[in-house]
C-alpha cells in the first residue's frame, strides 16, 4: 500500500511556487496533515517498540517534531511526486538516502534540501510489521558502511505508479537503487520466511540457508514483481549481504548480472578460487582458507624478494660481460676482471617444504646459508654436497647431525665467482634431489 | 607506507638541500616539503580505503593474478640469466685460482693431512680427517665412504686456510663394522686418492 507522499522543500524556489498557489489548501490540510503526522509517529513508535536501537527511534522522533513545524503541505500525489523525482535528480548528492515506507495511514516522505544543515540524514522510516527487525538487523553493517555520497532510493513492493516513478528515473539511479539494502526488505513478500534467514547469517559471511528458502524466497520475489529492476537484485542482495565491505557495486561489477542462481554454486566458486590459489603456492600445507590466504602472503613477499634479486643478477651479469668486450677490444691487460657490483647489497632468502624435507635458503651477497631438515634417513650429506657442487657453491662449513626424528643440517657456502645462481634454484634443486633420492632409497636400507 | 613515505620524504630533503644553492627560501622548500608529503600521504590513505572496499572474491582474484604474473617474472629473469650464462664462458679461469691457493696456503701453515680414528662406546668410531681443500673435495670424500658401506652421522665440516676438517661420528651403513686401525688405514687411502 503506497500513500501519498508528503513532501516539503522551504528553501526550494520551486516549492515556493508551489506553495505560494495552496495558502488556503495548506491552511486546510495542515491540521489534518499533522494528525496524519502525529499517527504516524505513533506507528513509528509502536514500530519501533521492539528496536533494539532506541537512539534510532527518537532521532526520528525528533526529527518529525521539527518538521511538523514547518510549513508542511499534503499536496497533491502527481505535482509533489514529480516535483520530488525532479528534486531527487537534482540534488542527488546531497541526499542519503529516505524511505517511501508502507503506511496505513500517513505517509511521509522527506526530501531535504537545506543548504543551512549541511549534514546528511538518513531516514529508516519502516512500516511492514515484520520487517523491523530485518530492519534492524541491516541496520547495523549499513551504518557504518555507506558512503557520504552514495544514494539509495527504497521503494516498496507495489506495482502502483510510484514504482513506474522508479522506472523513469534515470539509469545511473537505477543501479544505486538495486544495491541499497533497505530496497530489498520492503520488497520482500514473505517476510516472516525472510526473518527466519537473517538472524542466522554471521557479519559478513554467506546466507547460510538451504537452496531451497533461497531459491523460493527469491524466486517468489521475481515472480511477483514484474520490474525489471528487481531482478538485478537477486544478487546484488546475496551479494550485499555477504560482502559487507563491497557498497558500490553499479557498473564496475566485473560479473554477469545473475552470475548464481544458487548459494552452493557461489561457494563451491569461491572454493575453487581458493583451491587456484593454493594450487600456486609451493608449500601448501593446510586446506584451510586462513592459512591458504596466510601462505599467499609470504608466496608474494618471496616471489617479489626472488624478482629483485634476479633483476641483481642480470644486471650485474651485463656489466660485467660488458666489461669484459671492452677489454677484449681494447686489448687492454688489465690485471684483474673484476665484477662490477652495481652497490647494492644481493641478498633474499626463501624457504621450502616438502613432505619429509625443510629447506631454508639465504643469500647475502656470495654467501649462502642453507638449513636443512630431513625426515626420513637418507644420507643427506652425500647428496646435497652433491648438489652443492653442481651449483658452484663451495661449502665452507658443514654441521649437523641426528636430532630426535629429523636430521637437520647447516651449510655455509660460498658461490663461485662468476656463477649466477640463486636462491630459489637452490631450494628447489635442493628439495628436488631429496625427495628422488627418498623415493629411490630401498626401504631395508634404513639402519639405526 | 610510511616507510615509503619516510624514504621519499628523505630524497625531498636531500634535493631541497641541493637546491639551497640555488634558492635562499628555505622557507618555500619545507612548505613544499609539507605540501608534498601531505600529498603523498593523502595518496595512500586513498589507496588502503580502496584496498579495503574490495570484496572478498576480487582479492583472491587478483592475488591469483598477481602470482602468476610474479611467477612470469621469476621465469622470465631467469631465463635471461641462463642465456647471459651460456653466452659467456670465458670465466672458467678464475676458480683454478682458488684452488692453487689451496695447497700453497696448507704448506705455508704447516697443516698437514691427518686421519685420527678412536673407538668409542661398542661398535661406533670417532674419526678426524685433515685433508686438502679442493673443489668439490667433500663431495668425494663422502661418495668414498658411501661407496665402502660407511657413513657419517653427527658431522663437522670445517674449512680453513686451505684445509678441509672432518670430525665426525663413523659407522657402517649396514651394520658392518671395522676396528680402528683398519678404519684408519681405508680413510688415509681414500684422502691419497683423491
Amino acid at each position: 500500500m503506497y500513500e501519498e507522499p508528503g513532501c516539503f522543500d522551504p528553501n526550494n524556489s520551486m516549492a515556493e511556487g508551489v506553495y505560494s498557489g495552496f495558502p488556503q489548501a495548506m491552511a486546510n490540510n495542515q491540521k489534518q496533515f499533522e494528525e496524519n503526522l502525529e499517527l504516524s509517529a505513533e506507528e513509528l513508535s509502536y514500530h519501533h517498540h521492539n528496536h533494539q536501537e532506541d537512539t534510532s527511534v527518537s532521532a526520528m522522533e525528533l526529527e518529525l517534531q521539527k518538521y511538523l513545524s514547518f510549513n508542511v503541505e499534503n499536496c497533491d500525489n502527481n505535482t509533489y511526486r514529480s516535483h520530488m523525482m525532479q528534486q531527487v535528480v537534482d540534488d542527488r548528492n546531497q541526499l542519503l538516502s529516505y524511505d517511501h515506507s508502507n503506511w496505513n495511514t500517513g505517509d511521509i516522505g522527506f526530501n531535504q534540501d537545506d543548504p543551512q544543515q549541511n549534514g546528511h540524514r538518513s531516514f529508516n522510516i519502516n512500516s511492514l510489521p515484520q520487517t523491523p527487525d530485518l530492519l534492524n538487523l541491516f541496520q547495523l553493517p549499513r551504518c557504518s558502511l555507506l558512503p557520504n555520497s552514495s544514494i539509495s532510493f527504497t521503494n516498496s513492493n507495489h506495482d502502483t505508479t510510484p514504482l513506474g516513478f522508479i522506472e523513469d528515473l534515470p539509469a545511473s539511479d537505477n543501479t544505486s537503487v538495486l544495491y541499497d539494502p533497505l530496497f530489498h526488505l520492503n520488497l520482500s513478500p514473505q517476510p516472516p520466511l525472510f526473518r527466519e534467514l537473517l538472524p542466522s547469517i554471521p557479519h559478513g559471511y554467506n546466507l547460510p540457508t538451504s537452496r531451497g528458502d533461497a531459491n523460493s524466497l527469491f524466486g517468489d520475489e521475481r515472480d511477483s514483481n514484474g520490474v525489471k529492476a528487481y531482478q538485478d537484485e537477486d544478487g546484488g542482495m546475496l551479494e550485499f549481504t555477504r560482502d559487507m565491505a563491497c557498497i558500490v557495486r553499479g557498473s564496475g561489477n566485473g560479473k554477469k548480472k545473475k552470475p548464481f542462481t544458487t548459494e552452493r554454486q557461489r561457494r563451491e566458486h569461491f572454493n575453487k578460487k581458493y583451491t587456484a590459489l593454493r594450487n600456486l603456492l609451493p608449500n601448501p600445507s593446510k586446506i584451510d582458507r586462513a592459512s591458504i590466504v596466510g601462505d599467499a602472503i609470504e608466496y608474494t613477499k618471496e616471489l617479489l624478494r626472488t624478482v629483485n634479486e634476479l633483476k641483481l643478477l642480470v644486471e650485474r651479469k651485463r656489466c660485467g660481460r660488458e666489461r669484459i668486450k671492452r677489454h677484449k677490444t681494447e686489448d687492454d691487460a688489465v690485471g684483474d676482471v673484476e665484477q662490477s657490483y652495481n652497490g647494492s647489497l644481493r641478498s633474499s632468502w626463501l624457504q621450502r617444504k616438502s613432505k619429509d624435507t625443510e629447506v631454508d635458503v639465504r643469500i647475502i651477497d656470495d654467501e649462502v646459508t642453507i638449513k636443512l631438515v630431513q625426515r626420513k634417513k637418507i644420507d643427506c650429506l652425500l647428496f646435497v654436497s652433491k648438489v652443492l657442487d653442481e651449483l658452484q657453491l663451495d661449502p665452507h662449513h658443514v654441521a649437523g647431525g641426528h636430532i630426535g626424528d629429523y636430521y637437520s643440517y647447516l651449510f655455509n657456502t660460498k658461490i663461485y665467482e662468476g656463477s649466477s645462481v640463486y636462491a630459489g634454484a637452490i631450494a628447489n634443486k635442493i628439495i628436488e634431489v631429496m625427495d628422488t633420492e627418498y623415493a629411490a632409497t630401498p626401504p631395508t636400507a634404513t639402519s639405526i | 607506507m610510511e616507510f615509503l613515505g619516510s624514504a621519499s620524504d628523505a630524497l625531498c630533503i636531500a634535493q631541497a638541500r641541493r637546491r639551497q644553492v640555488y634558492d635562499d627560501n628555505s622557507m618555500y622548500k619545507s612548505k613544499n616539503l609539507h605540501a608534498e608529503r601531505r600529498r603523498r600521504q593523502k595518496l595512500g590513505d586513498r589507496l588502503l580505503a580502496l584496498r579495503s572496499l574490495m570484496n572478498k572474491a576480487t582479492i583472491v582474484e587478483d592475488a591469483i593474478t598477481y602470482i602468476q604474473m610474479l611467477q612470469r617474472n621469476v621465469k622470465v629473469l631467469s631465463d635471461q640469466l641462463l642465456e647471459i650464462d651460456s653466452l659467456s664462458v670465458e670465466e672458467d679461469e678464475k676458480p683454478t685460482r682458488d684452488e692453487i691457493n689451496a695447497s700453497e696456503q696448507m704448506k705455508k701453515y704447516g697443516i698437514k693431512e691427518d686421519v685420527k680414528v678412536t673407538g668409542i662406546d661398542g661398535n661406533k668410531l670417532w674419526i678426524r680427517v685433515v685433508f686438502e681443500k679442493k673443489r668439490g673435495g667433500i663431495a668425494k670424500f663422502l661418495e668414498a665412504l658411501t661407496s665402502l658401506g660407511f657413513e657419517l652421522t653427527d658431522a663437522n665440516v670445517a674449512t680453513s686456510k686451505g684445509a678441509i676438517l672432518v670430525s665426525s661420528c663413523f659407522k657402517g651403513i649396514y651394520g658392518n663394522a671395522l676396528g680402528v686401525e683398519q678404519t684408519k688405514k681405508l680413510l688415509q687411502e681414500i684422502i691419497r686418492n683423491m
